[in-house]
C-alpha cells in the first residue's frame, strides 16, 4: 500500500521529479537488493522500501488523520508516516509541545494542491485578522486572570490548550472549502454507532483519543484541586476541561439528534400547512363547485357563484393579510372599496371591476363619498343590465375622486320619476353635504357614468 | 383577407383549456400560427415562426412569461408580446412589461376586446388594461415636486405629462381609446401615441418608486 502511494506521488507530482544529489543517493541506497528484500516483497519496486524524500514540505491532502502535517513531514524526511505520528503524539504530552508545533505547521505549511498557506491567507484578510486578534486577547486575559488567582497547575496545561485552540480556530476559519469538507466529515463522524468504513474508524479513534485525553486532564485537575481549600477556580477549570472532553466524545451523536428533531419539526409544519390548504380548498372551492353543479340550469347564479369564489380565492392567494382581516370593519379607503365590490357582486349579480390608486384613512367625508359611490354601483348593477361595472377611485394630495361606469342601457336624467330618490338624494345631495360634487352622465344605449369628487384639504384638516 | 388585417398570433399558456378558449374567441380574426405550453419550446417555436404577436401567459412553470420574453427578445426583437394574466397582481404585470411586453390584459377580457388589443399590439401600439393604468398612475404619483426633483435622474422619463395622466385616468375609468379621443377632443392616433409614451417610460424609467418597488421583489 505504501509502495502504491509512493509511486502515485512520484508519477504525479512534478516536485518529486526534481532530484537533489542527496535524494539520488537515497534512492541508490534503497535500491540495495538485500535491504529491499527485508522490507518488502520481491515484486514491488525497490524504491518503495523506504520513502523517497519530497520537497518542499507540503501538508498532504489524502490519507491524513487531521491536517496532513505528520504525513507531510514524513514525506519530507523520508520516514514512514506511522513513526512520525507516534513520535509526534508522544511529544504532545511534553507540555503540549507536539500539539503547538502541529498547529503551527498546519497554519504555516501550504496544503498539497493549494497555492497559499492558511497563515498567509489569514494575514491578507484584515477583517479575519482582527477577529482572531480579538479572540486571542480575550483568551490571554482569561489565562492571566487564572494565574493571578493562583493556579500553579494551569501553566502546564492551560497555555498549550489555549494556543492549540486558537490555532484550530484559525485553521477552521481560513482553510479551503475542500479541507473544510474533510474537517466537517471528521466532526460529524459518530463516536459510537454508525461506523461503516475503515476511514470513519480512524476518525472515531482520533476523536476518542482527544476526548479521553481531555477528560483525563480534567479529572486530574479536579482531584488535585478538590482536596485543597480555596481552589474553586482550579476545580472549575478542571470541570471545564472534562466537559470539553465529553463534548468531543458525544457531540456528533448529540448534533445528529438535534438535526433529526429540527427536520421532524419542519416536516410537521409542512404537513400542517398542507392540511390547512386542503381544508381551505374544501371549504371554498369544492363547496362552490358543488353549488355550481346544482344550479347548472341558472346561468346568472352560476356566474355569481364563480365570481364570488374567484374573488375569494384571489384574495386568499395574493392578499393573504387582507383575507384574514376582512371580517373587521374597514379603516381605510381601499378596504371599504373592496367591501363595496364584494357586497354588490354578491347581492346584485353584476361583476364589479375595481381599480384603486392610492389610499387614505376613512373619515366622515370620505365615507360619504364611498356611500354615494356604493349607491351608484348598486344602481348600475340593478338597472343597467351591463355585465360588468368599472369602478375607479383615485386618491390625490388634494382630491379624492370616484368614477362608476357601466356600458349598459343608460337612461335620460329627465325621465327619472321624481319619486325615485336614489340619484338625487343618495348621490348628489350626499356629496354636496360632504363638501364634494357629483356628476351623472348617461345616454340611452351608451351607458352611465357617475363621477364623484371630494376636495381633500378640508376633509383632512 | 390581406396579411395586414390578419395578424399572425402565437399562444403561450400552460393550460390547454385556456389556449383553446382563446383560440375560439379569436376565431378568424387572427391567424394562430402555433401554441406552446412551456418556456423552452415556446422560445424555440416563436423564433422559428416569427409571429406578429405572442399572447403570453404571465404565470408559467420554469420562469414564467418573463423567461419567454427574455429568450425571444435577445434573438428577434421585432416580435411583440401581449401579456395575459388571471391575476392583477402588480408585481406580475410590471415584470413582463419591463421585460419588454407591449401590453397587458386580464384573461376575463371579452373576445372583441382581445382582438382589438391584438391588432393594436400588432400595429406597434401599447395596450393597457384598467388595472395597468391604475398601477402606472400609482407608481408615477405626483408627490411634492421637491422630492421628485431630488430623486429623479431623468425627469423626461420619470414623470408623466398632464395629458398622459388624463389618458391613463380615462383608461382606468373604463374608456376605450375611441371614447378617450372623443372625451379629450383628440385623434385616436394621438391617444395611442400617449399610451406608447407611457409604456416606454414604464420600461425605461429608473424612477425611485418603480425601481425600489421592483427590486424589493427581486424583479430587476
Amino acid at each position: 500500500m505504501l509502495a502504491k502511494r509512493a509511486m502515485a506521488i512520484s508519477g504525479l507530482s512534478p516536485i518529486a521529479e526534481r532530484r537533489s544529489p542527496w535524494q539520488d543517493q537515497c534512492i541508490t541506497e534503497t535500491s540495495n537488493p538485500s535491504l529491499a528484500d527485508s522490507a518488502a516483497p520481491q515484486s514491488t519496486p525497490p524504491s518503495a522500501s523506504r520513502r523517497r524524500i519530497e520537497r518542499p514540505l507540503l501538508r498532504s491532502d489524502d490519507g491524513c488523520a487531521l491536517g496532513g502535517v505528520c504525513d507531510g513531514v514524513a514525506r519530507r524526511l523520508g520516514l514512514p508516516t506511522k513513526s512520525v505520528r507516534a513520535i509526534w503524539t508522544l511529544t504532545a504530552f511534553i507540555f503540549g509541545v507536539g500539539a503547538i508545533a502541529y498547529v503551527t505547521l498546519w497554519i504555516t505549511v501550504t496544503r498539497r494542491g493549494e497555492t497559499s498557506s492558511i497563515g498567509s491567507r489569514t494575514v491578507r484578510d484584515r477583517r479575519e485578522l482582527q477577529i482572531i486578534l480579538a479572540i486571542s486577547t480575550l483568551v490571554l486575559a482569561i489565562l492571566i486572570a487564572l494565574q493571578a488567582i493562583g493556579l500553579p497547575d494551569i501553566d502546564g496545561v492551560g497555555w498549550p490548550v489555549a494556543v492549540t485552540g486558537l490555532g484550530g480556530l484559525v485553521v477552521w476559519r481560513k482553510c479551503s472549502s475542500d479541507e473544510r469538507l474533510r474537517l466537517q466529515e471528521l466532526l460529524n463522524a459518530a463516536p459510537v454507532s454508525g461506523i461503516t468504513s475503515s476511514k470513519s474508524w480512524k476518525v472515531v479513534a482520533l476523536r476518542a483519543t482527544v476526548g479521553i485525553t481531555l477528560a483525563a486532564i480534567g479529572i486530574g485537575l479536579l482531584s488535585k484541586n478538590g482536596s485543597r481549600s480555596g481552589a474553586a477556580a482550579g476545580a472549575l477549570v478542571g470541570a471545564m476541561v472534562l466537559g470539553a472532553g465529553f463534548f468531543t466524545l458525544f457531540a456528533p451523536w448529540w448534533l445528529r439528534t438535534l438535526r433529526e428533531l429540527t427536520s421532524e419539526r419542519r416536516e410537521r409544519v409542512r404537513a400542517q400547512e398542507r392540511a390547512d390548504m386542503a381544508a381551505h380548498l374544501h371549504d371554498s372551492v369544492l363547496q362552490t363547485l358543488s353549488l355550481i353543479q346544482r344550479s347548472a340550469h341558472d346561468p346568472v347564479e352560476v356566474a355569481r357563484l364563480a365570481r364570488i369564489q374567484e374573488r375569494d380565492l384571489r384574495s386568499w392567494l395574493f392578499r393573504p393579510a387582507a383575507f384574514w382581516t376582512r371580517a373587521e370593519s374597514p379603516s381605510t379607503l381601499v378596504q371599504a372599496a373592496a367591501d363595496i365590490e364584494r357586497d354588490v357582486e354578491d347581492n346584485y349579480g353584476a361583476a364589479v371591476e375595481l381599480v384603486v390608486v392610492g389610499d387614505c384613512p376613512l373619515d366622515v367625508a370620505v365615507s360619504a363619498l364611498l356611500a354615494a359611490g356604493r349607491e351608484a354601483t348598486i344602481n348600475a348593477a340593478k338597472w343597467s343590465r351591463a355585465a360588468s361595472i368599472s369602478v375607479f377611485i383615485e386618491v390625490e394630495a388634494d382630491l379624492v375622486s370616484m368614477f362608476v361606469r357601466d356600458l349598459g342601457t343608460g337612461f335620460e336624467l329627465q325621465t327619472v320619476p321624481p319619486d325615485r330618490h336614489g340619484i338625487s338624494r343618495s348621490i348628489i345631495e350626499r356629496m354636496q353635504r360632504a363638501g364634494g360634487h357629483a356628476v351623472v352622465r348617461s345616454a340611452l344605449g351608451e351607458g352611465t357614468e357617475v363621477a364623484l369628487t371630494l376636495p381633500r384639504s378640508h376633509a383632512q384638516l | 383577407m390581406s396579411d395586414q388585417s390578419v395578424p399572425r398570433v402565437f399562444l403561450v399558456d400552460d393550460h390547454a383549456l385556456l389556449r383553446s378558449g382563446i383560440r375560439a374567441e379569436l376565431g378568424d380574426n387572427v391567424e394562430v400560427v402555433g401554441e406552446a405550453d412551456e418556456v423552452e419550446a415556446a422560445i424555440e417555436m416563436i423564433i422559428e415562426r416569427a409571429p406578429d404577436v405572442v399572447l403570453l401567459d404571465v404565470h408559467m412553470p420554469g420562469g414564467g412569461g418573463k423567461a419567454v420574453l427574455e429568450g425571444v427578445v435577445k434573438h428577434s426583437p421585432s416580435i411583440r408580446f401581449l401579456a395575459l394574466s388571471v391575476s392583477d397582481a402588480a408585481e406580475d404585470v410590471i415584470a413582463v412589461i419591463r421585460a419588454g411586453a407591449c401590453g397587458y390584459v386580464t384573461k376575463n377580457i371579452s373576445g372583441t376586446e382581445l382582438i382589438e388589443a391584438v391588432r393594436r399590439v400588432a400595429s406597434g401600439d401599447a395596450v393597457f388594461s384598467r388595472h395597468l393604468a391604475g398601477f402606472v398612475l400609482d407608481a408615477f404619483r405626483q408627490e411634492s415636486t421637491e422630492t421628485t426633483r431630488m430623486t429623479s435622474f431623468d425627469p423626461e422619463l420619470d414623470q408623466l405629462t398632464p395629458r398622459e395622466r388624463e389618458v391613463l385616468r380615462l383608461i382606468a375609468r373604463g374608456y376605450a381609446y375611441k371614447e378617450i379621443a372623443v372625451e379629450l377632443k383628440i385623434s385616436v392616433k394621438t391617444v395611442e401615441s400617449h399610451v406608447s409614451a407611457v409604456l416606454r417610460k414604464l420600461q425605461l424609467s429608473n424612477r425611485y418608486q418603480l425601481t425600489n418597488w421592483a427590486s424589493e421583489r427581486r424583479l430587476l
